[in-house]
């Protein structure tokens, strides 16, 4: 399969992935795939050259992840602020891009012994309509796969993202399907193209560069970056191996770390919610102060029809975004 | 097997948790014996000096000595090819040390950097206040010797609100003092702000992109994102700061806050001034 590169590990590699597996592995890595330029520049090959290449090594490290039981993977394919390069340059990426699609397109019984699920994050119609069909076909496609998972990012940045996902809850609060006092931490989660991925583990970089690059910044913020100076299309089966090594080493204090956070969030949707009971109590109430009881019923009341909301609101943002890319599969199939 | 491995498992880590704090235990040592050579040295051209001022016998250098460091720093800052508009301390540390973040605090402001944000994960920083602004003013006094000239001071931005007791004059140096909230949370305001806009039919939903989005969430216009982070411990994350923020900031890890000097500072300086920003280009 194009994507997944065939293969099995050499026995030593076997042994390392099954001392590694021993103790916590992350079940979903990010990759920013960094490098491809300088590769070709050192190889004295065009800049085309190092792309495929990079794909290439992607392909492999899928495979890797696959053989150290990793079944979710995020790459950071494409960003917005990459529309900056020459013409050349992006017409050439978006070609390989589509070659791809295309190529993954053919291989739908590898894709569907595999399970593989691939999802495209990012801001779609930023890119040429004939790559948004094939993307969208091979996510409709794949779509009920569900034993490895691949999200590209492409036409992505974080901060588009986020912006996103305030722009859909602001739909949602115009459709009369939630209240601006339903936002909260947890429902801008879910309203992010990611929504249907837990949070990054583990983020990767290479090539030496030590910064994000406008990656994931919401879902990584409790995740271990590892930086390694390896250009993407060198990158071995030991690099990977050295990064989940870092995550192990940090997995003890970055639980902690989540696991506080998320208290800290369980107390502040706790508070809103009270703060809304209360303002309810006053504004429906008949002057009398209510007893603890009736209090705490109130609140779980409110509580219970805003997760109520917020389903019914999280099902319509997924109907919508699953409505985009069906009309997108049958326009090409129309043309 | 399984517990083979689970065995080779277990050496591995302990050999690598050895390798660390050996690493460590050298690098406290390195510096002692380094800081040592230097007293000897310093002792050797100073005694003959002792000699004739037999009250001289204190640990801080002469008021001439700290005059000439804070021009020296601000050479320093001038020597390298940039320097960051905002350095962020990130302390990733259990038990923050206030008189080194109050040292590092003073050196990057001595060296010319305007803004400077302070941040721990369990928003100590931000409970205690104004123990670590105390810290600051004292160690700007220790390190530099203002107590006269005001040209360094120090403003202190809790969350917009200025503290009347502060002296808040000719400021180069912003002091930021920043806690979880100030990330996720703050973001997650200025979406129930716009959200409501819209509720009110004050704003659509289509109102609403990146820029929006950046100036609610920027303090004042003039506030730059951070540029450069400077991470103090173990723990290899972001732990929460500032994510909205830090999309092109560079990110430089030290081994830890405790005992920090200002070499450790400046090389992490030039290592910034090293790099290469392509913007996706």
């Amino acid at each position: 399969m194009s994507w997944i590169r065939e293969g099995e590990l050499n026995l030593i590699e076997k042994l390392s992935a099954n001392i590694l597996k021993a103790g916590p592995m992350p079940k979903h890595v990010a990759f920013i795939m960094d490098g491809n330029r300088r590769y070709a520049r050192k190889r004295h090959v065009e800049r085309q050259e190092g792309h495929t290449q990079g794909f290439d090594k992607l392909a492999e490290t899928l495979r890797w992840c696959l053989n150290l039981s990793i079944h979710e993977v995020t790459v950071y394919a494409f960003s917005i602020e990459n529309f900056k390069r020459s013409k050349d340059e992006v017409d050439g990426l978006m070609e390989l891009a589509k070659q791809k699609f295309i190529r993954l397109l053919q291989e739908q019984d590898n894709l569907e012994k595999h399970g593989v699920c691939i999802r495209v994050l990012g801001d779609l119609t930023l890119l040429p309509l004939d790559l948004q069909q094939h993307i969208a076909r091979a996510v409709v496609a794949t779509r009920t796969h569900n034993k490895c998972f691949l999200n590209v990012c492409f036409a992505y940045t974080s901060r588009h993202e986020i912006a996103n996902a305030v722009r859909e809850m602001a739909w949602g609060v115009e459709q009369g399907l939630i209240k601006s006092s339903d936002v909260s931490e947890a429902l801008l989660g879910h309203c992010l193209y990611s929504s249907n991925s837990p949070n990054p583990d583990l983020l990767i970089r290479t090539s030496g560069e030590v910064r994000l690059s406008d990656f994931l910044l919401w879902q990584t913020s409790h995740s271990c970056l590892v930086f390694q100076s390896v250009l993407w299309p060198e990158y071995s089966f030991w690099n990977l191996c050295d990064a989940i090594l870092q995550y192990q080493l940090n997995h003890r204090p970055l639980q902690k770390a989540r696991d506080q956070h998320r208290e800290g969030q369980a107390l502040q949707q706790l508070e809103a919610d009270r703060a809304c009971v209360a303002d309810l109590l006053q504004h429906h109430g008949n002057g009398k102060p209510l007893d603890a009881q009736r209090r705490q019923e109130a609140l779980l009341n409110y509580t219970a029809s805003r997760e109520e909301r917020v389903q019914d609101f999280l099902g319509a943002l997924q109907h919508k975004r699953d409505s985009f890319l069906t009309d997108l599969t049958s326009q090409a199939a129309l043309a | 097997m399984a517990i083979v491995y689970e065995f080779v498992w277990q050496v591995l880590h302990v050999l690598l948790h050895i390798h660390r704090t050996l690493i460590t235990w050298f690098r406290i040592r390195l510096r002692n014996w380094n800081g040592r050579l230097w007293s000897r040295a310093l002792t050797a051209l100073i005694v003959p000096m002792a000699l004739s001022f037999p009250n001289q016998k204190n640990i801080v250098p002469a008021p001439g000595k700290r005059v000439g460091r804070r021009y020296r720093w601000g050479a320093d800052g001038k020597s390298l090819e940039k320097l960051p508009d905002h350095i962020g301390l990130l302390i990733a540390e259990e038990e923050p040390r206030y008189t080194d973040i109050a040292n590092l605090v003073v050196w990057c402001m001595a060296v010319g950097i305007s803004y400077v944000s302070v941040y721990d994960n369990y928003g100590v920083f931000r409970r205690n206040n104004s123990r670590l602004m105390d810290e600051i003013l004292k160690q700007q006094q220790e390190l530099l010797d203002l107590e006269g000239s005001k040209q360094l001071c120090v403003e202190f931005l809790n969350n917009g609100t200025d503290k009347q007791d502060q002296q808040v004059l000719s400021c180069q140096s912003v002091l930021k003092v920043l806690s979880p909230d100030d990330g996720k949370l703050r973001i997650v305001q200025a979406a129930q702000q716009l959200c409501r806009a819209v509720e009110q039919r004050e704003k659509t939903s289509e109102d609403i992109n990146v820029t929006v989005l950046d100036s609610l969430l920027r303090e004042s216009k003039s506030t730059p994102d951070p540029d450069l982070v400077l991470k103090f411990g173990p723990v290899e994350s972001t732990l929460g700061f500032l994510p909205w923020h830090i999309r092109l900031t560079e990110f430089i890890s030290l081994p830890s806050h405790v005992g920090v000097s200002y070499e450790d500072l400046f090389s992490a300086l030039q290592r910034y001034a090293s790099c290469e920003q392509r913007l996706g280009k």
